[in-house]
């Protein structure tokens, strides 16, 4: 596909841990013991019989961040794609319909973009008892998709009326294929670099949610295991190994996705591409220099970036 | 004093808040040296009583979301019951009482001496004004009094019953603040005051109140000689059991009770700081138990409530999710130690410590439960599973769940735990939508098993399914024979005739099992000895220790003194 | 005029929604004030039928009415200002509770965003005038630091130099025991010192957004034609960093900063919690875990109201920094 970043070491890095992160969380949990399965020896320091130590109930980490992982790519996942699938309608539909349809996606999404996000998710959940990691995905999902939205829309906006999606329009081509063949193949870098955010926030959230209390219930997340170490006094008692392994993920997880994000922006804005100012002069002056520049990238635009 | 909230999780702490930071916990805190002391040189204590984001300040001791240390500290009762150990209830304001023969007027004699702390005298003019004020203002009479009190001279109060209400006793003597009549006559609404200026006749008085911590100070005319010697009392709130682990490593404060994993390991590196439990609250397996009142599930068979009972392993329960503090409880649900005189058959004193699966089984095949494909029993069509719920972040009852479904498993009994969040888990026990429900029974308003039966196993207490049960009695337990001697229990204030009511009672709910006792819980209370010292230990129970026990602080703070 | 007419709309339709979901949401919730208020007190002992009936009458709960009654009624008490009474906190009314949190949480979190938009902003300039230098190169690392969970670099730094190094405060918003709130100097160095440590925190977690947007948008501006000929005309280069590249460049985040300003008291939450600051967040926390609809729909009015107002005055603004945005519309 035209649009494929280079692979720059920053992708390389990002999709390789993104890629390890990904198998762990499928393989993981048919390799490793029973998460929730109690033992009398309490808590305990990392050994041979238990790599990653053991909780307060003597359960095993490594156990419980095999699932955990899993459940946390999982609501990754699916606020990733949901708030695509929100975005995308609202945002781009909506701005490529336009007229009354517009006026009122725009509305729709706005409303929903001024309304906190945070509160609203934990007046909801506090609503919904016994929360699969699937509602609260959900609950993600439905108050993150608005900013989306608005970039998708302002885009939208800007590639409807380039000269060729005017021309193909004027040639008889059927308004859908209009959509899906001339206009969408330019956004996708934009619906991915938004998906990566989607996945990140959704990550973060949870773990957020969870730690105030109001997360998934009985199921395995970074966030919830995060809680019962919280809960537990890990941190003071020094059972770093309990504390430390999902935060980091959740850090390293993010880290690799914003690298990702970056090697995506550089496509959507080229002008970004790595360039020391001087190079950038040069560039400016002699023209493009021979493989940096992406045929067919979107240029800069005010509302993609702001 | 919610137990459930001062218990240990910071979800329950948090669940506990604002409502119960009034009357559930009681904060002491000392000064922290690390702050430097108080400044007039004086020694000064910090209590947290489990207070947690912004206090709201409220001394209005007929309040539900008074702040704790109004009961006790700044307000007195006539008596004080020590629900520690077993003891005649303490004379405060009070010096004496005595029931006519069949129940219906009580008469006080009330101390002498005592002055309000704006200096005016108190009298059982003062007293009768209170109970008064209450039967007038039913917005105010949360206890359901319903006594007229007259006082015949300065030092004698009669209370006249409209029914015998010798169970009215701990409430009227021991769990009611008295208030100045010359302060609450002039209250514009005594229902909504947050009375800005308390005038007690306690052992403190408020000295300064901000939404983050409070001041009391010593009452200098306090009628108890040479009491109390703590000049200042801090009171501040913290968020989480991080928070109050961390406070009390740095010596910010003085006395808590928190669950702490691990207390021994937090407090070995620091000699200053100690601990004591006291065990209070059983925590027991709450059971929907009466099909006839609309509830459903396996559980209404007592077959199955036995076998549970039976099929649990204590000694784990209590390694794995209760830290190992946990005592042993009784089926009677009362305390083994403290109540044994109460307990008619010996043989009901303490639950089984390991599992007796052989006797479970027993109990299942007997009642037609027969072992499935599946290692899950059924009977006509019905497996042998149940919901257990459990509050989100009570991470011990989480644990207890988790151990007692492996546990179960070995008599083909499922058991699946689901958590929910303390409003839900709440709703869910007032209204009977529930199979099974994990929460403890609490401490009654004196030591006599009245307190404990009544609300727990009457069918007044009680209500179909669906609607919101006024009373306690979740597990929808309906019993005539119970009820009977409930009532019994209540017409009379011989012991001995109580006794053989109690007996009925209990053959029939160690039989019936409507609460399947696990254990009794442990309450861990933490000190800071480099302050002040002669807090109440296990070997001297001159009060309940706990941060968050109305009444019991107002003792616990007149008594100790500042460490040499 | 048309303009502005159109945003004025928008926004009124916005705070339409705003309330009406502000209504419903408590009402949709499980258990109700009464049962919790009960609830809690039978956990003390003493809990008769009578028990039920003295909080209704002092709750004076009213849930009869029809939902149409109620809901008119809950414009009216907006109209009027008045919140109602906290059930958590009876008592005491809505307003007073939100009037007594709301400053900490200005404070702390308004001013480590303010901190974190300079910071972010300058260090972004800089960054995007000289790519590859270290300060460039500096994004990638600040940028990771946004994807580590808030709250557990907040335990973390809090246990290292609350706990370990004892250099900073362990929990809350002043040191109750040597200083009475008021305006004197020791509580207000009480309050400087108890907020440092979140305040980086959050600085810490944040500023690496500001400077991303910033360094991009100045890379963008850079590459504009008007620099080139300011260039040519041999305009000093800090001069063309300044007054042509970053005063352009900085537009869209001054966009973002009025935004996340009206973030502010709602961001706060997962802060105010670790740190056991007595903002309004962690009453909003202690709201929802005491069913206190009252106080909950209060705090979350207040936050609409503060999140659509900066945005109402961005737009506003906006459309006199930026005629292009006018244009447009």
């Amino acid at each position: 596909m035209r649009n494929l970043p280079p692979l720059t070491p920053k992708l390389l890095v990002g999709l390789t841990i993104v890629g390890a992160f990904v198998l762990w969380g499928i393989v993981g949990p048919f390799v490793v013991a029973d998460p929730s399965g109690i033992d009398n020896i309490g808590l305990s320091a990392p050994s041979a019989d238990h790599l990653l130590g053991t909780t307060q109930t003597g359960q095993d980490v490594l156990a419980q961040f095999a699932h955990a992982t899993r459940g946390s790519l999982i609501i990754g996942l699916v606020v990733g794609v949901l708030t695509l699938l929100l975005s995308a309608f609202f945002g781009v539909v909506g701005a490529y319909v336009g007229g009354w349809v517009d006026e009122g996606f725009s509305l729709f999404s706005n409303v929903m973009l001024v309304i906190p996000g945070l509160p609203l998710v934990i007046i909801i959940s506090s609503y919904v008892t016994d929360k699969s990691v699937w509602l609260v995905a959900g609950v993600l999902a439905i108050t993150s998709w608005a900013g989306s939205a608005r970039v998708l829309r302002g885009f939208t906006l800007s590639v409807r009326s380039r000269d060729y999606v005017l021309a193909a329009r004027v040639a008889g081509e059927r308004p859908w294929r209009v959509l899906l063949v001339e206009i969408l193949p330019n956004l996708v870098p934009l619906l991915a670099s938004q998906a990566v955010f989607g996945i990140i926030f959704a990550i973060l959230g949870e773990a957020g949610l969870s730690f105030l209390g109001l997360g998934a219930t009985g199921s395995f997340t970074w966030g919830t295991m995060l809680y019962y170490a919280q809960n537990s006094l890990a941190l003071m008692r020094g059972a770093w190994w309990w504390f430390i392994p999902p935060g980091l993920s959740i850090a390293l997880f993010g880290a690799a996705l914003a690298l990702i994000n970056f090697s995506i922006d550089e496509i959507i804005n080229p002008r970004l591409r790595d360039h020391t100012r001087a190079v950038t002069k040069r560039w400016q002056v002699t023209g493009p220099s021979s493989g940096t520049a992406v045929e067919g990238a979107a240029p800069a635009e005010k509302e993609a970036t702001a | 004093m919610t137990h459930s909230s001062s218990r240990r999780t910071r979800r329950r702490a948090l669940a506990g808040v604002a409502l119960v930071s009034a009357a559930a916990f009681a904060l002491s805190a000392c000064s922290g040296a690390a702050q430097g002391g108080s400044a007039g040189g004086g020694t000064t204590m910090t209590v947290f009583n489990g207070a947690t984001g912004t206090i709201n300040e409220n001394w209005n001791p007929f309040s539900p979301t008074l702040l704790q240390p109004t009961l006790g500290v700044i307000y007195e009762p006539l008596f004080w019951y020590n629900l520690a150990e077993t003891s005649e209830p303490t004379p405060l304001l009070g010096e004496s009482w005595e029931w006519n023969e069949d129940g219906t007027e009580l008469t006080i004699t009330t101390r002498e001496g005592v002055e309000w702390s704006d200096g005016e005298p108190f009298t059982a003019n003062d007293v009768a004004f209170t109970f008064n004020l209450l039967k007038d203002t039913p917005e105010l009479n949360t206890s359901g009094l319903a006594a007229s009190a007259e006082a015949t001279d300065d030092t004698h109060v009669t209370l006249t019953f409209e029914e015998p209400s010798f169970m009215q006793e701990p409430q009227v003597l021991g769990n009611q603040a008295i208030v100045p009549e010359h302060v609450w006559s002039e209250l514009d609404d005594p229902i909504t005051t947050i009375n800005q200026n308390p005038v007690g006749t306690g052992a403190y008085k408020l000295k300064s109140f901000s939404a983050q911590s409070y001041l009391l100070e010593k009452n200098a005319s306090y009628w108890e000689e040479g009491k109390p010697s703590v000049d200042e009392i801090r009171y501040i709130s913290l968020d989480n059991a991080d928070a109050a682990a961390a406070a009390l490593i740095s010596g910010q404060v003085d006395w808590m009770s928190s669950f702490l994993p691990d207390l021994d390991g937090l407090l070995a590196d620091n000699p200053d700081l100690s601990y004591v439990n006291t065990p209070a609250l059983t925590t027991s397996i709450f059971t929907c138990s009466n099909a006839d009142l609309g509830c459903e599930g396996p559980q209404t068979d007592p077959a199955v409530r036995q076998a549970m009972y039976h099929a649990m392993d204590r000694d784990q329960l209590n390694q794995l999710a209760g830290g190992g503090f946990a005592a042993t409880g009784s089926p009677t649900l009362l305390l083994p130690e403290r109540d044994a005189d109460w307990i008619a058959d010996s043989a009901n004193l303490t639950t089984p410590e390991g599992a007796d699966t052989d006797k479970a089984n027993e109990l299942l095949d007997a009642a037609g439960w027969v072992l499935g494909a599946d290692g899950v029993r059924e009977k006509d069509g019905q497996k042998l599973s149940m919901t257990i719920q459990t509050v989100t972040g009570w991470s011990d009852y989480i644990s207890l769940n988790d151990t007692m479904a492996q546990q179960f498993k070995a008599v083909g009994i499922e058991l699946k735990p689901t958590q929910l969040a303390w409003n839900e888990w709440n709703d869910n026990q007032t209204k009977g939508t529930f199979q099974l429900s994990l929460d403890s029974i609490g401490l009654g308003a004196s030591a006599n098993p009245y307190f404990t039966y009544n609300p727990r196993y009457s069918t007044d207490n009680t209500t179909k399914v669906g609607e919101p049960s006024y009373g306690q009695n979740f597990s929808r337990y309906s019993n005539p024979v119970v009820d009977e001697a409930i009532k019994a229990a209540a017409a009379t204030d011989d012991e001995a005739v109580q006794k053989e009511a109690y007996a009925t009672i209990q053959e029939e709910i160690v039989r019936d099992m409507p609460y399947v006792p696990i254990y009794i819980n442990s309450t861990l209370t933490e000190f800071n000895n480099s302050k002040v010292t002669g807090f109440p230990s296990n070997e001297d129970k001159y009060a309940f220790a706990a941060s968050w026990k109305a009444w019991d602080n107002g003792i616990v703070l007149k008594t100790i003194v500042p460490a040499e | 005029m048309r303009f502005v007419l159109q945003k004025l709309g928008f926004y009124a339709v916005a705070l339409w929604a705003a309330v009406t979901l502000d209504f419903l949401i408590p009402r949709l919730m499980p258990g109700n004030p009464v049962d919790q208020l009960v609830s809690k007190l039978a956990q003390k002992g003493q809990v008769t039928p009578e028990t039920r009936r003295a909080i209704e009458l002092l709750l004076g709960a009213d849930l009869d009415q029809p939902l149409w009654q109620q809901y008119l009624g809950f414009w009216g008490q907006i109209a009027r200002g008045d919140l109602g009474r906290s059930v958590a906190y009876f008592p005491a009314s809505v307003s007073d509770m939100i009037g007594q949190t709301l400053p900490w949480t200005l404070g702390l979190i308004g001013l480590s965003t303010i901190i974190s938009f300079l910071l972010g902003v300058g260090l972004g300039t800089f960054a995007g005038w000289k790519r590859g230098s270290w300060v460039d190169n500096l994004i990638p690392s600040l940028t990771m630091l946004q994807s580590v969970p808030y709250f557990w670099l907040a335990l973390i730094l809090l246990y290292v130099f609350g706990l370990i190094l004892g250099v900073s405060p362990l929990n809350g918003g002043y040191d109750p025991w040597n200083t009475f709130p008021g305006w004197n100097w020791a509580f207000i160095q009480s309050v400087i010192y108890y907020g440092t440590l979140p305040a980086i925190t959050i600085v810490v977690s944040s500023v690496g957004g500001w400077m991303l947007g910033m360094r991009n948008m100045m890379v963008s501006t850079l590459s504009e034609d008007y620099i080139l000929t300011a260039e040519a005309k041999g305009i000093h280069p800090r001069r063309i960093m300044r007054a042509y590249a970053a005063r352009n460049a900085v537009l869209p985040s001054v966009a973002g900063f009025a935004i996340s300003l009206g973030f502010v008291v709602a961001g706060s939450i997962v802060a105010e919690v670790v740190f056991s600051y007595p903002g309004i967040g962690n009453m909003l926390l202690q709201a929802v875990n005491s069913n206190d609809y009252a106080l909950m729909q209060g705090i979350f009015l207040v936050i609409t109201l503060s999140v659509l107002g900066a945005n109402l005055l961005v737009d506003l603004l906006y459309g006199v920094i930026d005629p292009r945005t006018r244009a447009r519309s």
